[in-house]
């Protein structure tokens, strides 16, 4: 009898589902006026920012915003759906991952939909440069951007008896400084900490003008960028670094926020995630110091892009124009807390002005865009691995470099 | 009519139908296409477009450093994992079966780590096993020097090995409770009259009786850490490193299928010679541990 | 004589209790982490007992979406009708492999075998082009077609009923019951610790399970309640308070199941050994 009811029960189940109580919203043919949107998930404020926006512009143009949130392994997914056929109408696309998106041909030129009255040139060149393919056309518009700048913590400066206006202007000095800091801080805590990825040191790398990524080739053993990055090793050699994981962080937010660091050189989403988890941190915020005697620092992109095989163009369009036009991005950026991409958006807010946001704004004008051609992923990898050996004392960071680049090359050979 | 033999040849059909069906459409056709790719040059974004290259992709691999770095990773990994995972998980279960009090709760205890996903176990082991986390606090009263277990190539590996068996003991555990049912309590009866210590009756009663669940359990297990992935995707950020301490063959896959561009025939080439792989060391361990004959 | 028993019985209690202590551990800590703001988890303390506790981490994860309850119904939804059809369809099929004859049984076996052998991450694209084909993407049945049979657990069964004894069936045969009645009325039920302990895998594997939604679901409103809770993350902090509230909020009904179920894993088929 049990057994019965048991299947009665499986059978009433399919039943169930088969009568479509799963109700499908998502069709993939456009009824109406709608844009399917793919997103990553983000921070609480991102998201209400998001939805205000989206909001603002279904009441201006009566076009439903179908939003599909890819809440982990974002790149993965969409690369999945779009292979499949049924790719969003718009998604996200980081700087880092444009290049092989735009070569494969899966995302659409923009440059024939783009009016004077968009204006483009009010965008900082090197964002939307991140997303021109190599036929030169613009694949897609940066929506916001975030940039490193160097973050103190006052009290421990004090503690030590230094002032803010003690922090130097070169990356140079600002390491000497950090090692005289050190013995003045309290045991487990460090001057200065790190993070080893490739994102947040290639600008040092390339300080003197030479690319890491060079004839399709990985260039990471050039003597040129060993040197250049030998400051960062000899940094936790001598004890006044280390990287956040060695001082049982997950990142430099964590430790800066605890802390247990006075220097720390990161992006802007830092911001709001000190405000709400470590309020009491008093803490400035000065530009990138300069190395090798140049102003520099990354710039971190991501763009609206319209999938190429969507009958949804036009819709698709106006929705980008909204959102990355001046008053979409207005609203966009003050409620989640990136950067405007727009020149006219961050002077119309201030930013320039304001204490904590003006060293990331000023950093647009010379940073590093995070792209480096479609064989950045395999040379990112492949650094990260190495470097962070070299960092830990367990290799010369020559060694480290030339295996890196070995292998980075071989990997390149297969992929042609 | 059918014969007797004929009728039960017909049941056994329709008692593995819809188990055929399923598996044949949503693992073997997935699977084929897999083994079909891994013959080509494939680019699938932005317009399908597949070269033909014969063996290359195969011969490719026995020339990839990282690939050998992966597998010798990955061989340590299962060779110390297995046979641990699965005598810790006999002898608790075993344990758990001989009626000692609390023996209920006990077992609900050490569920626990089976319940949450992999993603949060790596996690809050992460934070564990941090410079200042439990385990450096532990060693540390134990009078040892703290490790940095996520930095260190040489014993990154081993955070990952503690955390997994720590996570598959209660699965396979559970697993032996259940068969430790189905041996007949008569057998110990009669154990018991001749004088039997408790140790001789699990070495001549529960684990002959447990032979074909054992061998479930090492085969899963062989499986479950030759593909281990998670693990070591979270503790590397993806990179498998530093210096590929962390680097496995599933992990390397990943990275060809999704990371490099059209490297998708490749990962799929190793893909095929992992199964292999963990077919030949299914059968040793068959062997080893010398599989029924119930055919 | 007694006395020795008692050293013997303090060593095994020692050690449940200990292994006990090291399964629990990073539990406690996560359910003491979820009461904790960020900043008392990063500081690493190793207080069981949250000094300044907090509900806001629930609060939080409550509000994130309006869809919350839905995720949840969604999760048990899911994973119940898979549970059910797996029961059915693995024990059947384990019952055929372990006990019935026919021809091809050795090819089925070891092909069901062979296909847990290929790491799953290779598969992700044809099985999602298989999806689209068959017109299911972004519906439930996306989920729990292709979940209905699993492979390990076919295999686990046979290797129970390997074991099985044979009188009982042969009793039901000259009884007059055809296999198939056999196998719903005897085997069934005899089988109960061995199928307990698949069902409690297979609900948890897929209310755990995480790539499949995210690659077939789109629509929020069909997420799962692993997918769900993800959405929340940042592209560069980690919130793990809300990380841990989120894992307990998701493990909890998972628990209380086990729980409840946690009587049918020790009633087994004592009967038979009496026979």
């Amino acid at each position: 009898m049990k057994k019965l009811s048991l299947l009665l029960a499986g059978i009433l189940l399919i039943g169930a589902f088969l009568a479509g109580c799963d109700t499908r919203t998502t069709d993939t043919k456009v009824s109406g006026r709608e844009v399917r949107l793919a997103v990553w998930g983000s921070s609480p404020a991102e998201v209400q920012a998001l939805d205000k926006t989206i909001a603002d512009f279904e009441g201006e143009t009566g076009i439903k915003v179908v939003k599909e949130v890819i809440s982990d392994s974002y790149l993965d997914i969409i690369k999945t759906r779009l292979i499949g056929g049924e790719g969003p109408d718009v998604f996200y696309l980081d700087s880092y991952a444009a290049a092989e998106v735009i070569e494969s041909g899966a995302v659409m030129a923009l440059d024939e939909w783009i009016t004077d009255d968009f204006k483009i040139d009010d965008f900082y060149p090197s964002l939307v440069n991140a997303f021109r393919g190599s036929d030169g056309k613009l694949y897609g518009i940066p929506k916001d951007y975030s940039t490193l700048a160097l973050y103190y913590n006052e009290n421990l400066l004090k503690e030590a008896g230094y002032t803010p206006e003690d922090i130097p202007d070169s990356l140079e000095e600002l390491h000497r400084f950090a090692e005289a800091l050190q013995p003045k801080l309290q045991e487990g805590r460090k001057a200065l900490t790190v993070m080893t990825d490739l994102a947040r040191m290639m600008y040092l790398a390339e300080s003197t003008g030479v690319d890491i990524i060079k004839d399709d080739k990985a260039n990471i053993a050039d003597p040129e960028i060993i040197k250049n990055l030998q400051l960062m090793v000899d940094a936790r050699a001598k004890g006044y670094a280390d990287n956040p994981q060695g001082l049982g962080t997950g990142w430099n937010g964590e430790a800066f926020g605890v802390q247990k660091t006075a220097m720390m050189i990161e992006g802007n989403w830092v911001i709001s995630f000190l405000k709400e988890q470590f309020p009491e941190v008093k803490y400035g915020v000065k530009e990138v110091p300069t190395y090798n005697g140049k102003k520099g620092t990354m710039a971190y992109t991501v763009a609206y892009v319209i999938n190429a095989d969507t009958d949804n163009k036009e819709n698709a369009w106006t929705f980008i124009q909204y959102m990355t036009g001046p008053k979409g991005m207005d609203t966009w950026t003050k409620g989640s807390g990136v950067l405007p991409s727009r020149k006219s958006v961050a002077q119309s807010q201030n930013l320039e002005k304001d204490p904590v946001k003006s060293a990331h704004v000023a950093g647009a004008q010379y940073a590093t865009p995070w792209q480096k051609g479609i064989h950045l992923p395999t040379v990112m990898t492949n650094f990260n691995n190495e470097f962070l050996s070299a960092f830990l004392g367990k290799k010369s960071l020559k060694e480290a470099m030339e295996k890196a680049q070995e292998v980075a090359n071989k990997e390149i050979a297969a992929q042609k | 009519m059918f014969s007797l033999k004929q009728k039960e040849e017909i049941n056994g059909y329709l008692f593995i139908l819809p188990a055929i069906v399923v598996i044949f459409t949503f693992v073997l056709l997935p699977i084929g296409y897999s083994i079909f790719l891994s013959f080509f040059k494939v680019k699938l974004l932005g317009g399908v477009q597949y070269d033909f290259t014969g063996l290359k992709n195969y011969l490719t691999i026995v020339t990839d450093e990282r690939a050998k770095i992966a597998l010798w990773n990955t061989l340590k990994y299962v060779i110390i994992v297995v046979p641990t995972q699965t005598m810790i998980a006999l002898i608790l279960a075993s344990i758990l079966n001989s009626g000692i009090k609390f023996q209920n709760g006990f077992r609900i205890i050490y569920f626990l780590p089976t319940l949450t996903s992999s993603a949060a176990l790596t996690l809050i082991f992460m934070w564990m096993f941090s410079l200042e986390g439990f385990m450096n606090q532990f060693i540390g009263w134990l009078g040892f020097a703290p490790k940095n277990w996520l930095g260190d190539p040489r014993v990154a590996l081993n955070a990952i090995m503690v955390m997994n068996i720590w996570s598959t003991v209660p699965y396979f555990m559970t697993i032996y409770l259940a068969a430790l049912q189905d041996i007949p309590r008569a057998q110990y009866e009669a154990a018991e009259i001749d004088g039997a210590s408790a140790i001789q009756k699990f070495l001549y009663i529960t684990v002959p009786n447990l032979k074909p669940i054992t061998n479930f359990v090492l085969i899963m297990g062989i499986i479950g850490t030759f593909q281990l992935f998670d693990q070591s995707y979270i503790f590397s950020g993806g990179s498998g490193g530093p210096s590929n301490a962390t680097l496995t063959v599933v992990l390397l896959i990943y990275q060809y299928a999704f990371r490099t561009m059209n490297t998708i025939g490749y990962a799929s080439s190793m893909a095929v010679v992992l199964a292999i792989i963990i077919m030949i060391a299914t059968i040793i361990a068959r062997k080893i541990n010398r599989e029924e004959s119930l055919y | 004589m007694k006395g020795k028993r008692n050293i013997k019985e303090i060593l095994l209690y020692t050690m449940l209790i200990g292994y006990g202590f090291v399964t629990l551990m990073p539990f406690v800590w996560a359910l003491s982490a979820s009461f904790k703001p960020l900043s008392e988890i990063l500081k690493g303390g190793m207080n069981i007992i949250p000094e300044s506790p907090t509900l806001d981490n629930y609060k939080f994860l409550f509000h994130v979406s309006p869809y919350f309850p839905r995720w949840v119904w969604n999760s048990f939804f899911v994973s119940l009708t898979v549970t059910v059809l797996n029961v059915i369809f693995n024990t059947m099929a384990g019952y055929a492999l372990a006990r019935l004859r026919f021809r091809g049984k050795k090819i089925i076996l070891n092909t069901i075998l062979a296909v847990i052998m290929v790491p799953a991450q290779i598969t992700m694209i044809p099985n999602y082009l298989i999806m689209k084909a068959l017109g299911i993407l972004d519906t439930y049945r996306a989920l729990i077609f292709p979940s209905m049979v699993n492979a390990t657990y076919i295999f686990m069964m046979r290797q129970f009923f390997i074991n099985f004894a044979k009188d009982v069936e042969e009793a039901a045969a000259i009884d007059g019951l055809n296999r198939i009645q056999t196998f719903f009325r005897i085997v069934f039920p005899l089988a109960k610790p061995a199928i307990a302990t698949q069902s409690v895998f297979i609900f948890l594997g897929m209310w755990n399970e995480f790539m499949k939604p995210l690659l077939y679901i789109n629509s929020q409103e069909l997420f799962t309640i692993t997918q769900g809770l993800n959405s929340f993350k940042g592209q560069y902090a980690t919130y793990w308070n809300y990380i841990m509230a989120a894992s307990i909020v998701s493990i909890l009904p998972i628990v209380l199941l086990y729980i409840l179920l946690n009587k049918y894993f020790m009633h087994g088929i004592q009967l038979k050994g009496d026979k």
